[in-house]
């Protein structure tokens, strides 16, 4: 799944409060950066790589989708009924999710935060593997668990079950998404502050009212911007509904088979703007105005332990809730390991090692490696670009730092399926720049060369690694961004006063100081790397091969087994990286606490 | 007035110097300096006093060159610097945070200037080593800032300035962090270090107390603007305005009125009794000026011949006892030192007011 754990954020708020408090530092911001050639260089690479890999894209997919022939597919589209139930399923599809992913984030933060309950650190543990878990794994398992032969449905029950659809979409949906709304909630639940219920305690309120009456209501902008932000999630996935849907049809998967089935770019256009609507409005709304209306303070560190829930029936409730859903998800896990290493996972049990031969020796070898590849290239760039946007728009007050930072967001608010649209349309062919006035025998300077499609450059991989890092930068930025507005300017200030220039504060001071950040934003963008496919899956050729995109062949040809190895080699991939991460950048403490509060 | 116009012999010099901010939700701007001329002697140690918002830190700011003035020039050793970014002025800046490095420990907090000014290794620690000895910081080199207490912290801070040996040293309420005791410590350990080496420092403090002790002239700002410029005892004894006189110790103001004017000395009225004092500003007979009265100035005494006013509230300080009197129209505070030798007087109990003719400093109504 591609979780955009970036956009969320209760710290975010904090950067806004240190804003206007350092609201003197406003003024002279933009002479001082055109003062420093370092800093405006930065500052002009930044602008260019929004415009170039991020904004140009999306403006083309919007073009195309608005030229004559897609105007016409629009009235088409929007008049016709079965058109319309795609879109309303969609919009369905998005509430179940949003709804079901928010209500488990929760549970799981609350249990977490405020109980005392046996495994804790399993449960947080288990709330984070969908971080690192490739698309498709989720969904194949459900099938092989509930489908019409699943183990469980079947197996169990001895029903032929339908998962197929709106059911099982919103079950593994949820289940790879409510990662989003419990680091959400976990954070508000630890900042809230606790006099605040001991308050309401003291004035003679039960728990369940202060429930009621002080936690919710604390908590409301928590709802908001999780249900937000999964609904988001949840209409752009496209793994899921292609392995899930059945005949149960979205707009995402609309967009796929209008070009991989269909080749045709403008009606997929057309869908990605239909899609595209609902996507950025709530991401709007998400940022301007859930942002600004929370009440959870953020200025200081609790004054108390919180208070705990100790009514034996409720906590027993809770738990349980938490432990099945941990005992699915480890269950679903178990299916991938255990699916990968049989003949044919539930018909002939039988151990065997030949999938894993397939993708290691065979065939998968070089979508391993490829992958594997791109994103150890990527993975750096979006790491330093992320904290390089983060000091620019939080220390250096600068006209049109909202738009950057709006700009950089945009890479992950948008459809990955959209942004890969756009990509086909602006990089098939070379962009050249012909000199007026030189005459015929001047060729055209290239710009940018051909990025997709055959003959592209690199086979294609610039294009991918370029996505990767587009999908990437905006975790790493919002990171970045909650732990330098904690650190006190004066800092920097100091080193500056004692001689220092912006680059040698930047490298010396402000870089080690938000390492964790920085961790976070590699680890990030190594698993989104790995594990994304809606944003790639037009633009692999026949040279660049890609992880996702071959374990969705295999699993559209119905081989599971090389599916799950596929899945399987590639979570070890990913953890194997973060474990590196861990050994060379990290301090294990820092990175964890900034890992945890939903960095 | 040690400076007014300006001299060879000026070390840093402010010429009407404003910085306006763009006003916080949209229209308009707010002038948080607002043409401020200033001189700074060499080794002068003047300091920056006033309430929040002044204008105080913002002035430090543009000195030190985070800020850029919206207009007016800044010169230093009668060079203008008003565009020379920060890092290269010859400057250093403790703050009230402290601000160091915490990923840096104490040596390397020191070092770090130093370093960027490429010494050589043998010559950086020997300063480093030197400073921290000055500091009384000796063998905290290795530790990190959070295995500081708040008072070595801000030790460090100094001494990681101080090691650079900079022409002007700027301090930004570098002791509000600390608590009571330690701020007066570290105020006498500032005074005792300043004294000795002469750095031109410029300190900002919202703390009067502080101000005083510290400095050699203080510079007194409300609404971006310079009330009033001088040494010590010249701001506390004959403030300019009254927004001064208030914001710089306890003082009463009492009405009062002209009776005549006698060659530079005039006559006036105050709490029913004439008094001949030095005219500051043009009067004219029948005028209403105000008098203001340092609550220490004041005395109570059990004497039928003297205003007699009724107590309403004591309060035992230890040091002191702090009356709130009552004078027929309005309330006075009077502060008695040392309460061991006088009598205490109790509330409710009608006593007689006494102070000196000095006492009585004029402003204008």
């Amino acid at each position: 799944m591609e979780g955009s754990f970036a956009s969320l954020n209760v710290t975010s708020e904090r950067y806004e409060v240190f804003t206007l408090l350092n609201h003197t530092r406003y003024g002279a911001g933009f002479r001082r950066i055109w003062q420093d050639p370092v800093l405006a260089i930065s500052l002009l690479l930044v602008v260019l790589f929004i415009f170039v890999a991020i904004i140009l894209p999306i403006l083309a997919m919007v073009g195309a989708s608005l030229s004559e022939e897609g105007r016409a597919l629009f009235a088409h589209y929007l008049g016709e009924r079965a058109y319309q139930d795609i879109i309303t399923n969609t919009l369905v599809m998005g509430l179940t999710v949003a709804t079901a992913g928010t209500a488990i984030g929760f549970l799981f933060a609350y249990v977490q935060v405020k109980m005392k309950a046996p495994f804790k650190r399993f449960m947080h543990l288990i709330a984070l593997v969908p971080i690192i878990s490739p698309p498709f794994a989720v969904a194949t398992a459900i099938i092989l668990l509930f489908g019409r032969n699943g183990m469980i449905s079947k197996g169990i029950f001895g029903v032929r079950y339908d998962i197929y659809g709106l059911t099982g979409l919103t079950l593994a949906l949820a289940l790879s998404l409510f990662t989003i709304a419990y680091l959400n909630f976990k954070g508000m639940l630890q900042a809230l502050d606790p006099s605040l219920e001991e308050a309401a305690t003291n004035l003679g309120a039960s728990k369940w009212h202060i429930f009621r009456t002080v936690t919710v209501p604390m908590l409301l902008p928590g709802f908001a911007a999780s249900f937000l932000l999964l609904f988001v999630e949840a209409i752009a996935d496209l793994g899921n509904p292609l392995v899930l849907g059945g005949n149960y049809e979205v707009l995402a998967t609309r967009v796929y088979i209008s070009i991989i089935g269909l080749h045709d770019n403008v009606a997929a256009a057309v869908f990605s703007m239909i899609l595209l609507v609902p996507s950025l409005t709530v991401f709007i709304i998400q940022r301007y105005w859930v942002g600004r209306t929370s009440v959870v303070s953020v200025t200081g560190k609790p004054t108390g332990t919180p208070q705990q829930i100790t009514h034996p029936v409720v906590r027993w409730v809770l738990i349980s809730l938490v432990l099945g859903i941990c005992a699915l998800i480890v269950g679903i896990y178990v299916v991938i390991f255990v699916g990968s290493v049989t003949r044919v996972f539930g018909v002939n049990n039988a151990f065997t090692l030949e999938h894993f031969d397939f993708v290691i020796n065979g065939y998968g070898s070089e979508a391993m490696v490829d992958t594997t590849t791109f994103a150890i290239v990527a993975t750096p760039l979006a790491g330093v670009l992320g904290m390089l946007i983060a000091f620019l728009i939080v220390r250096k007050a600068f006209w049109g730092r909202n738009a950057v930072d709006f700009g950089t967001m945009l890479g992950i608010a948008v459809p990955g399926t959209i942004l890969g649209i756009g990509y086909l349309i602006v990089f098939n062919n070379p962009i050249t720049l012909t000199l007026p006035f030189v005459g015929d025998n001047v060729p055209a300077i290239t710009l940018i060369p051909k990025l997709t499609g055959g003959r592209a450059i690199l086979g294609g991989a610039l294009a991918i690694i370029v996505v990767y890092v587009v999908r990437s930068v905006p975790a790493a930025l919002r990171s970045g961004v909650a732990l330098l507005s904690q650190i006190d300017p004066a800092i920097e200030e100091a080193s500056i006063s004692l001689g220092a220039d912006n680059a040698v504060t930047f490298r010396k001071i402000t870089l080690p100081l938000i390492r964790p950040a920085f961790l976070a934003g590699l680890i990030y963008a190594f698993a989104r790397s790995m594990t994304t496919i809606s944003a790639i899956v037009f633009l692999t050729t026949p040279q660049t091969r890609i992880m996702t995109q071959q374990i969705l062949n295999e699993t559209e040809q119905g081989r599971y087994g090389n599916a799950f190895a596929y899945c399987v080699i590639l979570i070890g991939i990913v953890l194997v990286a973060i474990a590196i991460l861990y050994a060379t950048v990290g301090s294990t403490t820092g990175a964890e606490r900034s890992l945890e509060g939903g960095a | 007035m040690a400076a007014t116009q300006s001299n060879a012999a000026d070390s840093l010099r402010l010429e009407s110097i404003s910085k306006a901010f763009p006003a916080r939700g949209g229209e308009g701007e707010v002038r948080a300096v607002d043409t401020v001329n200033l001189n700074i002697l060499p080794g002068e140690f003047l300091t920056l006093l006033g309430p929040s918002g002044c204008g105080k830190t913002t002035t430090l700011r543009l000195i030190a060159g985070f800020e850029t003035p919206s207009s007016g020039r800044i010169l230093l050793d009668g060079k203008d610097i008003t565009n020379q970014p920060p890092n290269k002025r010859d400057m250093a800046m403790v703050f009230q945070s402290y601000a160091l490095f915490p990923h840096m420990t104490v040596f390397d907090n020191i070092a770090y200037g130093l370093h960027l000014r490429r010494l050589s290794r043998s010559e950086i620690r020997t300063k480093v080593v030197e400073t921290l000895e000055l500091m009384g910081l000796k063998g905290l080199g290795d530790r990190r800032p959070n295995e500081l207490s708040g008072g070595q912290q801000q030790r460090v801070a100094l001494a990681r300035s101080l090691v650079m040996e900079p022409r002007v040293l700027l301090f930004d309420e570098p002791l509000s962090n600390l608590d009571a005791k330690l701020r007066v410590q570290m105020r006498s350990e500032i005074h005792r270090l300043q004294r000795r080496l002469r750095i031109t420092s410029i300190y900002v403090t919202h703390d009067q107390i502080e101000a005083m002790a510290l400095s050699d002239r203080i510079v007194v700002m409300n609404k971006g603007k310079i009330e009033q410029m001088g040494t010590p005892g010249e701001i506390y004894h004959t403030p300019a305005t009254r927004f001064v006189a208030d914001f710089i110790g306890r003082a009463n103001f009492v009405d009062a009125t002209v009776i005549e004017e006698s060659g530079s000395n005039l006559v006036v009225e105050v709490l029913g009794r004439r008094f001949t004092v030095p005219a500051k500003f043009s009067y004219s007979p029948g005028m209403s000026v105000v008098a203001m009265l340092r609550s220490e100035s004041l005395t109570l005494r059990q004497d039928e011949s003297l205003l007699q006013v009724v107590i309403d509230q004591a309060m035992f300080l230890g040091s002191e006892v702090e009356y709130v009197v009552n004078v027929g129209t309005k309330q006075i505070v009077v502060v008695e030192q040392d309460p061991r030798g006088i009598s205490v007087f109790d509330e409710g109990q009608q006593v007689g007011l006494d102070f000196a003719q000095e006492a009585i400093h004029l402003l204008p109504a």
